[in-house]
């Protein structure tokens, strides 16, 4: 298929463990399409997070390439990965990873500042409100719960509309209503900006309603399959 | 069990080995080497100082005089209480050498001795020869600098006053050199049956003769001192023995040694902070750790324990190696320390500083650790599931305060003993406290504003400026506990570096602007009309000031004994110099009273220094005993008057009115102000024409007691720099300890975007900030305890030194800065999945 956004070719990743190296993912060849909602799913440790960090630019591919938009990821250095990242991609950690001395405004205005937006402060405002943070907008992480934190950090990748999303569970601390709240912040950015949306997740009901799901075993994709989109 | 449980868990911890606390060892070991070091050579002084005490004094007690010898019936009290009794005079006079036509002249401290001298030690000689031999007819012995200056060696002929004597060899050692107290120029020796003839002594003439006594042994000192006092007091004799033989150099070691170990404390002190951060960076790394161990029903007691164990086994790690350090390292110095000192040094291990030091060391990271360990209590199990920074409370429970404050009194209370300065440690503490409460202040402060200054809509856009104010406001201690050990290490650092530029500008200091060339002095009375004619005709000399000079010690005011009224103050402590005038000398202000009229023809009256004055309690019309020549003169108070004694010009405390005192026999001084070229030949007519006369050159007197200040500043200047090395660690440390957080401030900040510049730019500006805050305090902190050391401890003047202040501050807060970066540098090159990675 054409227009393709993300492309990982042949890639490979081994990480130093404690008993030697250890080949986490294994010869890796992906396409993510323009507007394609990606789903990764697969058992705890197979290698979503490790996939994820690579397509972000935010890990070393040991071997094979990594183009995203156009462009070579592993061909980059540390600052230009972060000016393409800051133009083009957005990343919620599976751990939040907020700076623990920034309020939450101050956490979701830094990429729009970083990347020059001059209203970074009430853009970041409105990002906050609408995850249903606006009265805890000059908390620090710290006062906040878990799944708060979580909001935070999707609002922090979501605010400078990047092309691309990367998430890694992103609704995985969240009720049911929350959960379904952060989904429709995900899907409306996708539906109005056209986003591409690269999701890990566990929660069957956002597979369901992604594009298309890939499903990764011991490091090696074990299936792709295309679904039709809800609705 | 909890003590069971706990010691599992601390001997699993310690297995992670010293890593993470290389500066808490550093810290710890070099403040009590330091302590320990002073504390030894302090001790192996003041040892070879009581063992010696009647050789450096010359003998068991010594009886001085001032211009005079002893009275038969005096000197028959002093034969009937001793074994030996030896006589010496003690005068300044001028070498004169005339070689091809050139004369050179040297200011020497003459000796005249008897036959019985010494009466303890001996005197050593280049070449080696017995006194006896090398005094024998004209022959003299002199100190090796004044023998080289003057050219002179062992056989060569040299002239002091109007008689010629022969060098018989080079004096290295005398071994009452240090009790003699501090001399002008180099010692010479001779016999004082050897000064006949040579002019000098004449009536009037400054000298002193000393009377040392050897004393029966167990003999009873201080009842002998009361005796003779009662006996001599009153005619001007004073009295010393071999329980203090060299009170000068006894001070001198006293004081230094006192010094030392505050610096040394303030070292500790700045160790101690770099402790406090080094254990607090390390159980902040374990709050995790601390959380499950909680979760996994561990009570805080037990978790409090076992970290306490932890720590305590590395404490006393630092504090042997402290120990093993502070006690070689005065063995190794000892050739030098010896070199230094007319003392015989015995360099060994002594117990007793050792376990001062180690007390110290042992208090220190109890006071520095305790705040941190008693955080671990607060941890709750919650931290997991939040971030767990943030968490837990700025201020520990009650009893750990409580605790704290004790250990503190407890540690400022044994300095105070130890030191035996109880004041000076009282004050240096309450220095350090306070320090920290204005830091506390600063800190709290800074962080008020910066997070006021982070909302601004002035800084939006700038975002490594609103990154570094956010930060700096943000939650966690690292804004007070950067800014409390940054700013204590810099102030105790700027104020061993205002205390060390004091004294080296004092050194150095110049001449006051009009500071006469020469000070003349033994001028007789017959001879001062010549010395005026030569003077005043020159063209070179723009000033030359005379005035009659006797000596004199105040015995008794309003009948009572002085010591009674002044206690111990310094216009009575010895002989002073007295003068008469019939009219007030030019400049004169009398503060109140009035002067004599010129014909004043009545009984003695007197004119007493104002600050002095006032200083002892004196009133006008207060009778005022002074014995001059053993003759008791009382004379009635009329005026005060302002004397300046910091000008080098003629200060008396004491002026009376002519005719109290004309019948003395008595000489004149001179202050003469002369073009520096003009000197040369002004010294040469005088000295030609009145051999007996002394001219002292300001300038070399003024270098003799640079010398002596200089090896004060250099006793500074090494404990200033073990300070200073435990400071620059203390600051890699704490560089070190912010590391965890800055990598990952930098990963998430380069995930969002951020390039390593701005990355960088942000760390900067924070540094600086906090910095600043430190070093503005650390500024006024040194400035405030510089000016109070150079005021109250060495009685000297205090100024500030903004080179000095703003060296060690900006060096200080760009080395912080600087390893901050090189710190930073690592993992802002690496991959931020990495770094985020190990936090999952
Ligand atoms: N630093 C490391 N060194 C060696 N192996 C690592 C390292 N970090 C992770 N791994 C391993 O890499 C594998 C993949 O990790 P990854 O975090 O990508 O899994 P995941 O699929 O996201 O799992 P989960 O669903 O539990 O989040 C795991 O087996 C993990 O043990
Ligand atoms: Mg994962």
């Amino acid at each position: 298929m054409a227009d393709s956004i993300l492309s990982l070719a042949d890639v490979t990743l081994t990480l130093a463990g404690n008993a030697g190296p250890v080949e986490i993912l294994h010869g890796i060849t992906l396409d993510v399409h323009r507007g394609e909602t990606l789903g990764l799913v697969g058992p705890s440790g197979s290698g979503k997070s490790s996939l994820l960090m690579l397509m972000g630019g935010l890990e070393r591919a040991t071997s094979g390439r990594v183009t995203a938009l156009g462009h070579d990821l592993t061909a980059m250095n540390e600052d230009q990965l972060a000016r393409f990242r800051r133009q083009h991609m957005g990343v919620v950690f599976q751990s939040f990873h907020l700076i623990p001395t920034m309020t939450a405004l101050e956490n979701v205005a830094t990429p729009l500042e970083l990347a020059g937006h001059r209203d970074a402060f009430d853009r970041a405002a409105e990002e906050l409100r609408a995850v249903g943070l606006g009265p805890r907008m000059d908390h620090y992480p710290s006062q906040m719960s878990g799944g708060e934190q979580q909001r935070v950090a999707l609002a922090r990748a979501a605010a400078p509309r990047p092309h691309v999303l990367l998430a890694d569970e992103p609704t995985g601390n969240l009720d049911g209503a929350n959960g379904a709240a952060i989904m429709d912040l995900l899907f409306g950015l996708r539906d109005r900006h056209g986003a591409t949306l690269v999701l890990v997740t566990h929660a069957p009901d956002l597979a369901a309603r992604c594009d298309r799901v890939v499903r990764l075993a011991d490091g090696r994709i074990a299936s792709d399959e295309l679904r039709r989109a809800a609705e | 069990m909890t003590l069971a449980v706990a010691a599992r868990i601390a001997r699993r911890e310690l297995r992670g080995g010293l890593r993470g606390f290389y500066v808490f060892l550093a810290c710890l070991a070099l403040g009590v080497a330091a302590i320990a070091a002073v504390g030894s050579v302090r001790q192996s002084i003041e040892g070879g100082l009581k063992r010696e005490g009647a050789v450096l004094l010359g003998g068991d007690a010594e009886m001085s005089l001032t211009y005079r010898y002893a009275e038969p019936d005096e000197r028959a009290w002093m034969e009937d209480v001793a074994t030996r009794v030896s006589e010496i005079v003690d005068f300044r006079s001028m070498v004169v050498v005339e070689r091809d036509g050139v004369t050179e002249r040297g200011l020497t401290q003459v000796k005249g001795v008897d036959g019985a001298y010494p009466l303890y030690g001996t005197v050593e000689l280049d070449p080696p020869m017995p006194l006896d031999t090398a005094l024998a007819g004209d022959g003299a012995v002199m100190e090796r600098v004044l023998a080289d200056r003057l050219g002179l060696r062992p056989g060569d002929r040299f002239r002091l006053g109007t008689a010629d004597y022969t060098l018989s060899a080079v004096l290295l050692r005398e071994p009452d050199g240090a009790g003699d107290g501090f001399g002008l120029g180099p010692r010479l020796i001779l016999r004082t049956a050897a000064l006949e003839g040579s002019g000098l002594l004449a009536p009037g003439t400054l000298y002193e003769t000393k009377y040392r006594l050897a004393l029966p042994v167990g003999s009873d000192m201080a009842a002998l001192e009361t005796r003779a006092d009662a006996r001599f007091a009153d005619k001007g004799m004073r009295w010393r023995d071999a329980r203090n033989g060299a009170p000068g150099m006894t001070r001198f070691v006293d004081r230094m040694g006192s010094f030392l170990v505050l610096v040394g404390l303030a070292g500790l002190a700045v160790g101690g902070v770099g402790v406090s951060a080094a254990v607090r960076a390390y159980l902040d790394g374990k709050t995790e750790v601390i959380a499950i161990l909680k979760t996994l029903g561990a009570e805080g007691r037990t978790i409090l324990l076992a970290y306490l164990m932890q720590i305590g086994t590395l404490a006393g790690l630092g504090i042997v190696l402290g120990l093993a350090l502070g006690a070689l390292a005065p063995m190794v110095a000892a050739p030098f320390i010896q070199a230094q000192l007319p003392v015989p040094v015995q360099v060994s291990l002594h117990p007793g500083p050792l376990a001062e030091a180690a007390l110290y060391g042992v208090l220190t990271a109890l006071l520095f650790t305790l705040w941190p360990l008693a955080r671990t209590e607060e941890v709750r199990a919650a931290a997991l599931f939040r971030d767990a920074s943030g968490q837990v409370r700025a201020w520990p429970r009650p009893v750990y305060m409580g605790v704290t404050v004790a250990l503190a009194a407890a540690l400022i209370w044994i300095a105070a003993w130890f030191s035996g300065v109880p004041q000076l440690a009282l004050w240096a503490a309450f220095g350090i406290v306070a320090a920290l409460g204005l830091l506390a202040l600063a800190a709290v402060g800074l962080r008020r504003l910066a997070r006021r200054l982070a909302r601004a809509r002035a800084v939006r856009g700038r975002t490594a400026l609103r990154l570094a104010l956010g930060a700096v406001g943000g939650p966690g201690g690292e804004t007070v506990s950067v800014v409390l050990s940054l700013g204590l290490g810099l102030s105790i650092l700027a104020a061993i570096g205002q205390i060390d530029a004091n004294l080296r500008s004092a050194i150095q200091q110049e001449l006051p602007e009009r500071a006469p060339s020469y000070f003349v002095v033994d001028i007789q009375p017959d001879q001062l009309d010549g010395f005026l004619a030569r003077l005043t005709g020159d063209p070179g000399v723009s000033k030359v000031e005379t005035a009659p000079m006797l000596r004199g010690v105040i015995t008794r005011i309003n009948d009572r004994p002085a010591k009674e009224v002044a206690g111990d103050h310094w216009v009575i402590r010895g002989d002073r110099g007295v003068t008469y005038a019939a009219t007030p000398p030019e400049g004169t202000i009398v503060n109140a009273g009035a002067w004599w009229p010129a014909d004043y023809d009545g009984p003695p009256v007197m004119s007493f220094a104002d600050e002095e004055a006032g200083e002892i309690g004196l009133k006008l019309g207060d009778a005022v005993t002074v014995n001059i020549l053993g003759r008791d003169i009382t004379a009635t108070v009329t005026s005060f008057r302002e004397v300046d004694f910091s000008t080098a010009g003629i200060g008396f405390v004491v002026t009376m009115n002519p005719a109290a005192l004309m019948g003395a026999p008595h000489t004149h001084i001179a202050t003469v102000y002369a073009e520096p070229e003009a000197e040369a030949a002004i010294l040469r007519d005088l000295a030609e024409a009145y051999p007996n006369i002394t001219a002292i050159r300001v300038r070399d007197a003024v270098d003799r007691v640079a010398e002596v200040l200089s090896s004060l500043a250099a006793a500074i200047a090494y404990g200033a720099s073990a300070t200073l090395v435990t400071g620059v660690i203390v600051l890699i440390g704490a560089a070190a300890a912010g590391e965890r957080t800055r990598v990952f401030e930098s990963a998430v900040l380069k995930t969002v975007g951020a390039v390593r510049g701005q990355v960088l730019a942000y760390f900067a500006l924070r540094s600086a900030m906090l910095g600043a805050a430190a070093g503005t305090v650390a500024i006024v902190a040194g400035g405030v305890a510089g000016w109070a050391v150079m005021e109250f401890v060495m009685m000297g003047g205090y100024e500030f030194e903004p080179v000095s202040a703003l060296a060690i501050v900006l060096g200080g807060a760009a080395a912080t800065l600087l390893a901050g970066l090189a710190f930073a540098w690592r993992p802002l090159a690496a991959r931020p999945a990495r770094v985020l990675r190990a936090r999952e």
